[in-house]
């Protein structure tokens, strides 16, 4: 299980690295264009989003304690 | 990618702007103080991801200043998350915890503002860079510090942004 974490996590390091080599080799129109169908999707589609303002308040409040506490 | 880097300043041209650049821009022009924004930085450089949230840091301000940015952020069709009382929040800030910012009538994307709150936030204020994106502007924290932050985070999503 751990083995497979850190794999993928390697995997996704070499993705990274090759997304942005190609990033930088190319114009800002060509890659920027690419990132808006990304980006601009999931904004729409965050305007589906489920949670009430108190809940998503409650989720980011508990997120920010568990990042506390592993600090510490 | 095209950059061009004059001084503290980096001039990128030709970006398509997306719907989360465009919230970011419209919501900056509301601050009259000092700002950084981090977090979506390496959103604006070209990482591939979305974002929930965009944090903005600003230097502790009165809460008369508060208020003003309050009424104006309103004005604007925004509204905050957390409390629709400036004194409520003004007093999270004070106490060092953000308050959200978003849209009327969404969640996502939006703004967690928060007051510097140690030599690090102070000196990115200080440091800050300005990204001039298409003729829009925005202040940014210095990369260094970026990087910095993401390794201390540490999170599998934080060390794929600082590549």
């Amino acid at each position: 299980m751990v083995l497979d974490r850190e794999r993928n996590l390697l995997q996704r390091l070499e993705f990274v690295r090759f997304y942005a080599r190609w990033v930088k080799s190319v114009p800002n129109e060509v890659w920027s264009e690419q990132q808006a169908v990304i980006i601009n999707s999931m904004v729409k589609n965050a305007r589906n989003f489920m949670m009430s303002v108190e809940e998503y308040l409650e989720l980011k409040n508990r997120k920010e304690r568990l990042k506390q506490s592993r600090s510490l | 990618m095209e950059l061009e880097f004059k001084g503290n300043e980096i001039i990128m041209r030709g970006k398509t702007i997306t719907e989360l650049d465009k919230f970011v821009f419209n919501f900056i022009e509301l601050l009259d103080i000092d700002y950084v924004v981090s977090g979506y930085v390496a959103i604006l450089f070209g990482r591939s991801r979305g974002t929930e949230d965009i944090d903005v840091l600003i230097e502790p301000i009165t809460y008369n200043k508060f208020k003003e940015l309050y009424e104006r952020t309103v004005k604007r069709g925004y509204y905050f998350l957390n409390s629709d009382r400036p004194n409520n929040l003004y007093e999270m800030l004070e106490e060092r915890s953000a308050v959200r910012i978003a849209k009327e009538d969404t969640i996502i994307p939006n703004i967690e503002l928060k007051f510097t709150k140690n030599e690090f936030d102070k000196f990115s204020i200080q440091n800050r860079l300005k990204v001039v994106v298409n003729g829009e502007q925005v202040y940014i924290s210095p990369i260094e510090i970026q990087i910095a932050y993401k390794l201390y985070l540490g999170s599998d999503k934080d060390v794929e942004d600082k590549c």
